[in-house]
């Protein structure tokens, strides 16, 4: 009888092995080496892997530069950008989750595969195809010349970079948030409707409150990766007015001497990150606690 | 992926500036030019040229050509295939090509023996001190190597090392502006004011630099007339951040290593980038564009640079290994090598005038050739005490991050 808890607690070493050889150490050896030092001959980053040795200069530099020196406008900037395409995300992903969870019927298989087929191509070449289409003489650019938008696509635009993050993270907004609303029990719509609510009072009375779940994974799922993006910028934009946190860090970490500032920026963004993670676990568990009640 | 050669100039200038040489900040703050040697780092700077430490003997004269495999070390596309072809068909060889992608990573797998390569091209000038600290290389002998008289004079004895001991130079580039000739005017570029294009308002989004803090940097100083391209005078560098930041909000440019691409794609009408990039250029322009429509301007006063082949200690076909840089040493074999590389080989004998009757580079871009002359009177870069190399670092963040 005693066994059995030990053994239930054995499933999880599976997980947990995962966990900590998958995240655990390699966060470790991010901190080690953005609290470590640089070889003085060969300029490497020179990780530190006992806690009680590491160096804590390099890190109040980099916290005082994102607080309030030249890193603070790319903060905020990567901030404004992910949470921009965050909300326009939502406001495409959302109708067309609900779309295939209530309204596709028959043909929700296809079209969910048209949502996906696309992103079965490389993120880059997606992107390589876009710099294609939207450069001055690319079909996009020449189309929307036709409609009178005159508009260089490329030069540098925070609207491009933006419609980038959305265009490249979108699935992975869409199929949690389908997930989530296709095992809605839709019988409490209709008895919302039943009630009086008309079908906007029934959406947002009910329809919205129990998605919270998908929407919340579906809100964490694509701002994570968009927060440490620097490809989309890369491709799109390459100017320094669009630059965000993810740029600083790959140019840190693989560009400039100073790879532990890269390390560091990788610790802040985990951190700032981090809150924002605890924010879902707090709602997605308080959301179980409301719907065994 | 696979960092191409461009990638590494990047690189390459970011990691110039950061090997400890010695000095402190108080030093820095004097305004000084760093140089020399600390902690077992060889480096040689134009002012104080370095005689690099022999721990070992050349090979012996005569020796008989290996057989079997040549193995070489290089950037990605930085060799033509088919003089390497014509070289194993020619000895009756092998040659087997490993790619690296970053000068630093490929020198820590060289240390650690998962790089095992006869012969190393495109190597740099601060790759060349840690592969020295790192005891990995063998002198040359030069008897193997009678094709090194084409070497440009000025490279023959290098600063970096002395009687040329360990290093052959391959391809030699300089910095200046690149440019569209049918947008342009040519005569906007005068000596004296020359990079105010990349602050005139009215270029706004058909401009782009280097993605480089070390060269656009000393863009900004070699326009407010500061010829120190390795000052640690922290004035002169903020001074060079603000004016960067100055140009970004005047013109918004680009900042990348694509010139190469985006000017003859039409995209930019001019961009700051090494000369080398404009002949690789002609391999990017559309069906029916003339090559004429690509021009160069090369500053009086810039940077110019040069990578080297050098051989391994471990090498086991040290003979071949010689031979292959005398092969591509040769005039002829150069020129095709060229080609396909689209840089400039560092060989005197490839000259303007051979270059243009060889009808591989157009006249419009005469301008972006290194000549011997140019070489002489060249500013170099090199490597920065940490702390200055930190100020540096800063400005740059300044201006990309916005």
């Amino acid at each position: 009888m005693d066994k059995s808890p030990r053994l239930w607690t054995g499933f999880a070493f599976p997980g947990t092995a995962w966990l900590l050889a998958l995240f655990a150490v390699p966060f470790y050896a991010v901190a080690c080496v953005a609290f470590g030092s640089i070889d003085p001959i060969f300029r490497d980053a020179v990780p530190r892997w006992n806690p009680l040795t590491w160096d804590f200069s390099e890190s109040k530099i980099i916290f005082s530069s994102l607080i309030n020196g030249p890193l603070q406008g790319v903060a905020i900037r990567t901030i404004i950008y992910v949470v921009c395409a965050m909300l326009l995300s939502f406001l495409i992903g959302f109708p067309v989750a609900y779309f295939l969870a209530r309204h596709a019927g028959k043909r929700k298989l296809m079209y969910l595969v048209l949502i996906i087929l696309p992103f079965w191509v490389n993120y880059l070449m997606r992107m390589l195809a876009w710099v294609n289409l939207l450069s001055p003489s690319g079909l996009f650019s020449r189309f929307m010349n036709i409609l009178g938008v005159h508009y260089n696509w490329l030069d540098g635009s925070p609207i491009t970079v933006t419609l980038g993050l959305v265009y490249g993270y979108i699935p992975f907004l869409i199929l949690p948030l389908y997930a989530t609303l296709e095992r809605l029990d839709w019988r409490l719509i209709d008895a919302a409707r039943d009630l009086g609510a008309n079908s906007r009072q029934a959406f947002r009375l009910v329809t919205v409150p129990m998605s919270k779940p998908g929407l919340f994974a579906a809100g964490v799922l694509i701002a994570l990766p968009m927060s440490g993006d620097y490809y989309t910028n890369d491709l799109l934009s390459r100017s320094p007015s669009t630059e965000m946190l993810g740029n600083q860090i790959d140019f840190f970490l693989n560009a400039s001497t100073q790879p532990q500032r890269g390390a560091l920026l990788v610790l802040a963004l985990s951190i700032f990150l981090l809150i924002f993670m605890s924010f879902y676990l707090r709602s997605t568990r308080q959301h179980a606690r409301e719907t065994t009640r | 992926m696979t960092m191409r050669r461009r990638d590494f100039l990047r690189n390459l200038v970011i990691t110039t500036g950061g090997i400890t040489v010695g000095g402190s900040l108080l030093a820095a703050c004097g305004g000084a030019s760093s140089n020399t040697t600390v902690d077992g780092l060889a480096i040689g700077t134009p002012e104080k040229p370095i005689k690099l430490p022999v721990t070992t003997d050349a090979i012996a004269d005569g020796l008989a050509s290996e057989t079997g495999t040549l193995e070489i070390l290089n950037w990605a596309d930085y060799h033509n295939p088919e003089s390497i072809a014509i070289f194993e068909k020619q000895f009756g060889v092998k040659v087997t090509t490993s790619i690296y992608d970053d000068e630093a990573a490929a020198i820590a797998k060289l240390r650690n023996g998962t790089f095992k390569p006869d012969l190393i091209f495109g190597m740099s000038a601060t790759g060349l001190a840690k592969l020295i600290a790192a005891d990995i290389l063998q002198p040359l002998n030069k008897s193997y190597i009678p094709n090194f008289s084409n070497v440009i004079t000025g490279l023959r004895n290098p600063y970096y090392d002395l009687d040329s001991q360990y290093t052959v130079p391959y391809m030699i580039y300089g910095n200046g502006v690149g440019y569209r000739t049918d947008r342009f005017d040519k005569n906007a570029f005068t000596d004296e004011n020359g990079y105010d294009v990349f602050w005139d308002p009215q270029f706004k989004g058909k401009v782009g630099v280097l993605d480089s803090p070390r060269d656009t940097l000393a863009m900004a100083m070699f326009r407010a007339g500061k010829f120190d391209a390795n000052t640690s005078d922290a004035a002169v560098i903020k001074q060079a951040g603000d004016d960067l930041i100055a140009m970004r909000e005047a013109t918004n440019p680009k900042v990348d290593i694509l010139a190469y691409t985006e000017i003859p794609a039409g995209n930019r009408d001019v961009n700051f980038t090494w000369s080398g990039d404009l002949f690789t250029a002609l391999q990017y322009l559309p069906e029916n564009v003339s090559p004429e429509v690509l021009g160069f301007w090369y500053p009086p006063k810039t940077i110019t640079t040069n990578d080297f082949f050098c051989i391994t200690k471990t090498a086991k076909a040290p003979v071949l290994a010689h031979q292959l840089i005398n092969f591509l040493s040769d005039t002829d074999n150069a020129l095709l090598n060229r080609t396909y590389v689209g840089y400039q080989p560092a060989l005197e004998t490839i000259t303007v005038d051979l270059l243009i009757s060889s009808g591989t580079i157009p006249e419009s871009l005469i301008d972006a050739l290194v000549t011997p002359e140019r070489y002489d009177a060249a500013l170099s870069q090199v490597t920065l005490d940490p702390a200055v190399d930190a100020l540096w670092l800063d400005q740059w963040t300044a201006f990309t991050a916005g």
